[in-house]
């Protein structure tokens, strides 16, 4: 049986993700890169912060890949977190791999080390608007459990392309947030069938936000990802104006509306309330029939 | 001349002061509150249907609203109180007294009540305690009750969730009480008959469908590795050893981690067929894949699970279902088939103290027992043999003549030696001894006593208490299992392995399992969506379960 991406860790997911063997981790655990934070709060670390970082080869072609480990913390970003994050992606600007791709599986940042955190997250913009200029492609992955949230989703928002399962969910505000500051009337975190056609993979395909849906496995993930290195975007005048008008196109038709089902009967969708239930490859069929979904922008 | 007959008579006058605002026996949802108004008296004896999962909302509505003036000082005798509309009638004297069983979501506000003096407490009860006080001192005037449907002649149809109904029915219309349905819909004909009509005084339709609360489900993506390394030392070690056949489960995650790995675990250990096939249990989701892989004969219900409808309709030789096809549950005939006719119990808790008491109830919250402390005791008037109930026995044998040996039903806690907050579920002192002291409870709400459980399972180990000889004995072999909380922290390390080197305290190794073996890739599910796949798309979970 393959390997579930939801299911796995962050380490089960490098691994099995690029050619056998070929992953070589910087700044690895027995380093004990930890966080200087977290014991003033009493709070357990882990050796590698909650992400590995390294470079690899997918299909003979070598990539540079940082993956997060959502089930420490959350996959928040703490000082040493971010810092491996961002070191890896300016060390590719000089090493030039074919490739970098962020597995993203992240609350976004770790409340603890807050303003080291927040850094992290616009040196990583950053540092991926650099690498992107170098046109090398900046792939993200998600599919995790703690999905991609806070920091995490403004970061997916600057990568070249972006794949996303069924199970993964991009967002910046969290559904308790927004239940927290706006009401269990404007979003019921508990209606969690809600939180998914909002935030989940078929939602962001549907609307753009993703380049490529697949379903929940590693290999899949793998066929995702060198497909979408072969068609990222340039970074440009012309593909950033394009983005710009996607987006504007995007709230001018559905700005009004007040669900995601709402939003995917104006696609042309025949059938909203079945979509949560199509397999990948109903699903597949039902996104090459749409207009719009697919774009050269981002 | 004595008058044999004050209880028929008085019944008589309250329907027909109910009958001004029916037509027949149906009165419209508007006109609840003037019905109640005219049947109910100062002091009756009420039952107001709050059962585990079905609510007569609608009639609990209408009792809140009903003017204190004219309704007041109730006695409430009701197994759920789980409304805030079922507390709401104490603070505005419309109800004065309370016996009741079980008060989950309502636990912390009933406790606020109860110290501030608003409630007169009865007793706190195990359902099948409160159902038998229905019958001999309890018996109420009269009952508000839930049902799906009904006809214009009172025939009604329960549902999948058919729960305490009859019970309340049989107590209040056999003697002189009045009956009040409250039914999403009337009917031509009901789909099957679970109450005859003429048991059934008033019909209300109520304005909403009746809430029922899916307390069964447990996500399978959120089971953790230390609940399935439990679960696997729980089936080999426990299962597999007494050949564990006919049991109840409890509802929490370690029970659902079993659950799951039946068809995978079980299976290769080669117990199918020899473990786990005859249950009384809610329809749990997560039984779907055992179910399915062939391991489950039979089981019956005390009441549904929201979602579970269509799988069990297509599914009539493992659940019990009517001539319509839907299931037949009942709280009273599943509470007392766990009491005598399974062998074990298998359930979590919050606490549990150095003899083994254990109990739900921390200092603010007075959770109630539900069904758990009839399940979770050991059947003194059980006359029939099994062989896990006779082994069960042999091993706590002390002294006395073999012949007149009796067996024992297995008792078994399942807990983490940390809990939620990772608050310690080891104490030397049960919260539940403070509480009874600052609301004044004679009887301290202990949910199971120490001298009917007889295992206890954590990640640390398996304690078995039936083979302790003696209260040190017994205390050592719960410090051996209770990991690092301060009670473990304060075993006597070489008295514990003194009881592991007896078999009383056993560690994954001893049993032969590796914990590095405790994967999520063990679980016959892993996550909701599977439990659907696996059920051929005929369950169909509730929105707040789903991630899709």
């Amino acid at each position: 049986m393959s390997l579930s991406w939801y299911e796995a860790s962050a380490r089960q997911r490098v691994a099995a993700l690029v050619d056998a063997e070929s992953f070589e981790e910087f700044v690895g655990p027995e380093q004990r890169a930890m966080s200087p934070h977290l014991p003033l709060f009493d709070l357990p670390r882990a050796f590698d912060d909650g992400i590995v970082v390294g470079r690899g080869r997918l299909d003979g072609r070598t990539v540079y890949l940082a993956a997060q480990e959502g089930r420490f913390m959350g996959g928040a970003f703490g000082e040493v977190h971010g810092a491996k994050l961002v070191g890896l992606l300016r060390a590719a600007v000089t090493e030039t791999p074919e490739a970098v791709l962020i597995l993203f599986d992240t609350g976004g940042v770790r409340l603890q080390e807050a303003n080291a955190g927040e850094t992290a997250i616009a040196e990583t913009m950053r540092a991926i608007a650099d690498l992107r200029r170098a046109g090398i492609p900046v792939v993200g992955l998600v599919g995790g459990r703690a999905g991609c949230f806070g920091g995490g989703g403004l970061i997916a928002g600057t990568c070249s392309r972006l794949a996303v399962s069924e199970g993964g969910r991009i967002s910046v505000s969290g559904p308790e947030v927004i239940e927290t500051n706006k009401g269990a009337e404007e979003f019921d975190s508990k209606d969690r069938a809600l939180v998914w056609r909002t935030m989940g993979g078929k939602h962001r395909r549907l609307a753009g936000g993703a380049d490529r849906f697949c379903d929940d496995t590693v290999e899949a993930f793998r066929a995702a990802a060198l497909d979408l290195i072969g068609r990222a975007p340039a970074f440009d005048l012309a593909t950033l104006e394009a983005e710009q008008a996607r987006l504007e196109d995007r709230i001018a038709r559905f700005g009004d509306c007040r669900d995601a089902t709402e939003i995917w009967a104006r696609l042309g969708v025949n059938d909203p309330a079945g979509v949560p239930a199509l397999s990948a490859a109903d699903f597949d069929g039902l996104v090459a029939g749409l207009e719009g979904t697919t774009h050269d922008a981002r | 001349m004595t008058d044999w007959r004050r209880q028929r008579t008085a019944r008589d006058a309250r329907i027909a002061a109910g009958r001004a605002h029916a037509d027949g026996k149906v009165v419209a949802a508007a006109d609840v509150v003037d019905l109640l108004e005219a049947v109910l008296r100062p002091g009756d004896r009420v039952c107001l249907e709050g059962d585990n999962q079905k609510q007569a909302d609608c009639l609990a509505r209408g009792l809140s609203a009903c003017d204190p003036d004219k309704v007041h000082g109730l006695h409430m005798v009701q197994s759920g109180i789980v409304l805030p509309e079922h507390l709401d009638v104490f603070e505005t004297g419309i109800a004065k007294r309370l016996d009741y069983s079980y008060s989950g979501p309502q636990g912390a506000r009933i406790a606020k009540m109860l110290y501030g003096g608003q409630i007169e407490l009865g007793a706190v009860h195990t359902y099948l305690e409160l159902f038998a006080r229905y019958f001999i001192d309890l018996t109420p005037n009269v009952a508000l009750i839930a049902g799906v449907s009904a006809d214009r002649a009172g025939n009604l149809y329960t549902g999948p969730n058919t729960e305490d109904t009859p019970t309340v029915v049989e107590a209040t219309a056999f003697k002189n009480g009045v009956v009040i349905a409250q039914v999403n819909q009337i009917v031509e004909t009901v789909p099957r008959v679970d109450i005859p009509g003429d048991r059934i005084d008033f019909v209300v339709e109520a304005d909403t469908p009746f809430y029922v609360e899916p307390l069964f489900t447990r996500d399978p993506a959120a089971v953790t590795e230390t609940q399935i390394l439990m679960a696997m030392m729980a089936i080999k070690g426990i299962y597999a050893e007494y050949g564990i056949r006919r049991l109840n489960h409890g509802i929490g995650f370690g029970t659902a981690a079993i659950e799951l790995l039946l068809p995978t675990y079980g299976e290769r250990l080669g117990l199918k067929g020899r473990i786990a096939t005859n249950w009384a249990l809610n329809p749990h989701p997560t039984l779907i894949p055992a179910i399915e892989a062939g391991w489950v004969e039979q089981v019956h219900c005390f009441g549904s699970e929201v979602g579970m409808d269509r799988y069990i309709a297509a599914r009539p030789d493992i659940f019990f279902t009517g001539a319509d096809g839907s299931l037949r549950s009942n709280r009273a005939f599943c509470q007392t088939a766990g009491l005598y006719a399974c062998d074990l119990f298998i359930g979590s808790t919050l606490q549990i103290d150095l003899m083994g008491h254990s109990s739900t109830v921390t200092t603010n919250r007075v959770a109630g027992f539900g069904g758990a402390p009839n399940m979770g005791s050991d059947p003194h008037g059980r006359r029939h043999p099994s062989d896990t109930w006779m082994k069960a026995g042999r091993e706590a044998q002390q002294t006395g003549d073999p012949a007149l040996m009796r067996g024992r039903k297995l008792v078994v806690q399942l807990v983490e030696t940390f809990g939620d907050g990772l608050v310690p579920a080891f104490v030397e002192h049960l919260d539940a001894l403070e509480l009874a002291r600052t609301i004044g409870l004679e009887l301290a709400p202990v949910m199971v006593y120490a001298d009917d459980v007889t295992h206890i399972v954590t990640e640390e180990g398996i304690a078995n208490l039936l083979l302790c000889r003696n209260a040190d004995e017994r205390e050592q072999a719960i410090r051996g299992v209770a990991g690092y909380t301060e009670v473990g922290r304060g075993r006597d390390k070489a008295k514990v392995e003194h009881l592991r080197a007896r078999g009383i305290v056993r560690r994954p190794e001893d049993l032969g399992i590796e914990p590095l073996d405790a994967d999520r890739s063990l679980l016959a599910a892993k996550s909701i969506k599977d439990l659907v796949h696996t059920s051929g798309g005929l369950y169909e979970p509730p929105a707040r379960f789903r991630n899709w």
